[in-house]
């Protein structure tokens, strides 16, 4: 479902964010992209989606190429993205009736789905608020919401649960196995061992713009003789603190000027 | 192409939501040229008793340009909502989305004209009870509605150009003081004839001056004035040209 082949990515500077990464994700799996601070994951969900240029590299979705049917494949994802970007002189009900209009679903459907969307992550009662007026952990609820609206094949999240209450952090869990259980593929970038142990099926531990370990947990745990997914992350990616996400941005024109 | 005036469409009414949220910043747009309608109608009142000086009065001369001015100061807000949607991460989430950019484009532009339209029509009021006569009459003001609109959306993608290329809001804000010059090295205070001959050089080479002359032709002379036309022209190189530029920047907004 998702073919990722050779992916560099090099910010201005020579930082090399991501270095020739690559790999398959059949369809309907949860598959988990684990890495320190800084090890490019959010870099390559970025190239994934279309949001960051590839240096080099090629990315197909469902067997659309991103460079050529990039439309195909805009219609066939979701992205929950780690900052949650929302149109904040909207309400959530708004905003979900023009991501449904923009997807070109049928009316009938668009409200059926606003109705299963706020049912699942717990807003109804606030659905005619404006998102600008809800706390982080609602807004992160209602992203998922949005990135749902068009019932997405593959849905990608960029640390979807960080800076959320366990109770929240349980629920987006729950949502996230049930929608895998139907048949959507999910790739997750996390740096909580917690979350990749109770979600993911495969996982692809990152480090340094490399993938350095990729494969089920229980047969990464065996192969590098690891006691627990802590224990595999610290001996595939090392204990220091990585910082190239920092230096990326630090290079990237557009960090400098919002730095500015 | 169905879907690409569907996405234009909901776009478009999404972006004009944004005018009322909130309603008070569509003050200040509306305040700056009738304050400067008020105090130069009296304050250059004189100016018409030049030799040269057409044969109107001064508040007659620059009726057209507080329509003008009403447009040209709320034509800035497109670039910096469109950077706030940066800013957010909103903009990413329509870039991923199955939508024509040029769409996302004309759904900002569609903004621009509707609050050009609607704040030139609260001056045109204003200026109808304060006396100022319109030559061409109703057609002359949806005339003026057209070729206002057409060159705030244009200069509007200024702003937005600026917002994705730089994602700076300091520097889309900044940008606002552009209004000055392009306003001033016109003939939006004195006609072209009273002015010395370096500045009225000047002013030939300011686009602007050919949409203030457009108006003001539609306001005062009546339809025979080739000037309206060279406006329109004007204000439709402008449009095209830098909707161009604009859907060209998109590509500025990835990293």
């Amino acid at each position: 479902m998702i073919q990722v082949k050779d992916l560099t990515k090099t910010y201005p500077g020579d930082v090399k964010a991501v270095q020739g990464m690559s790999f398959d994700v059949p369809e309907g799996q949860f598959f988990g992209f684990l890495g320190p601070n800084g090890a490019g994951k959010t870099t390559t969900i970025n190239m994934l989606v279309g949001l960051v240029k590839r240096t080099s590299g090629s990315v197909a979705i469902d067997g659309f190429n991103l460079d050529t049917h990039s439309m195909e494949v805009y219609r066939r994802i979701g992205f929950a993205m780690q900052e949650v970007g929302l149109d904040e002189t909207a309400t959530a009900r708004e905003m979900l009736q023009l991501h449904g209009r923009l997807y070109h679903l049928p009316t009938a459907h668009i409200n059926e789905q606003i109705a299963k969307l706020l049912k699942l992550v717990e807003l109804e009662k606030v659905a005619d608020r404006y998102v600008s007026t809800y706390s982080g952990g609602m807004r992160r609820r209602f992203d998922l919401a949005l990135s749902l609206i068009h019932e997405p094949r593959v849905l990608f999240l960029d640390e979807p649960t960080q800076g959320l209450d366990p109770h929240a952090r349980q629920l987006i869990w729950g949502h996230l196995r049930e929608l895998n259980q139907r048949g959507m593929t999910i790739f997750l970038t996390t740096h909580f061992m917690e979350e990749a142990e109770s979600l993911c099926e495969r996982i692809a531990l990152v480090d340094e713009g490399r993938i350095v370990a990729d494969g089920t947990i229980p047969d990464l745990l065996v192969e590098h003789s690891a006691d627990s997914l802590e224990d595999l992350f610290l001996k595939t990616t090392g204990s220091h603190l990585a910082d190239e996400e920092v230096n990326a941005k630090a290079a990237d024109p557009y960090s400098r000027a919002r730095m500015r | 192409m169905n879907t690409f005036f569907s996405d234009w469409y909901y776009l478009s009414i999404r972006n004009i939501k944004q005018i009322w949220r909130p309603a008070m910043a569509l003050i200040p747009s509306l305040f700056m040229p009738i304050f400067f309608f008020g105090v130069n109608s009296v304050t250059l009142s004189a100016f018409a008793t030049l030799p040269g000086f057409p044969h109107i009065s001064y508040k007659e001369f620059i009726a057209p340009v507080a329509i003008f001015t009403a447009i040209f100061f709320s034509a800035g807000n497109a670039g910096i909502e469109l950077v706030q949607d940066l800013s957010s991460g909103y903009f990413n989430k329509l870039i991923i989305m199955p939508i024509n950019r040029l769409a996302i484009v004309l759904g900002k532009l569609t903004e621009v004209a509707v609050q050009a339209i609607m704040q030139g029509a609260i001056v045109i009021v204003l200026l109808l009870v304060a006396g100022v006569h319109f030559s061409t009459g109703f057609l002359g003001i949806l005339a003026i509605f057209a070729m206002l609109s057409l060159f705030a959306m244009a200069w509007s993608c200024i702003g937005m150009i600026t917002a994705l290329r730089t994602k700076n809001a300091r520097l889309v804000q900044s940008l606002f003081v552009l209004v000055f010059p392009f306003l001033y090295l016109t003939t939006s205070q004195a006609p072209k004839q009273l002015l010395p001959a370096t500045f009225a050089r000047i002013v030939s080479y300011n686009p602007v001056t050919y949409i203030i002359e457009g108006t003001r032709a539609l306001v005062l002379s009546g339809w025979g004035d080739p000037v309206i036309w060279q406006g329109f022209v004007v204000a439709a190189i402008l449009f095209v040209v830098m909707v161009s530029l604009t859907v060209a920047s998109f590509r500025h907004s990835l990293r």
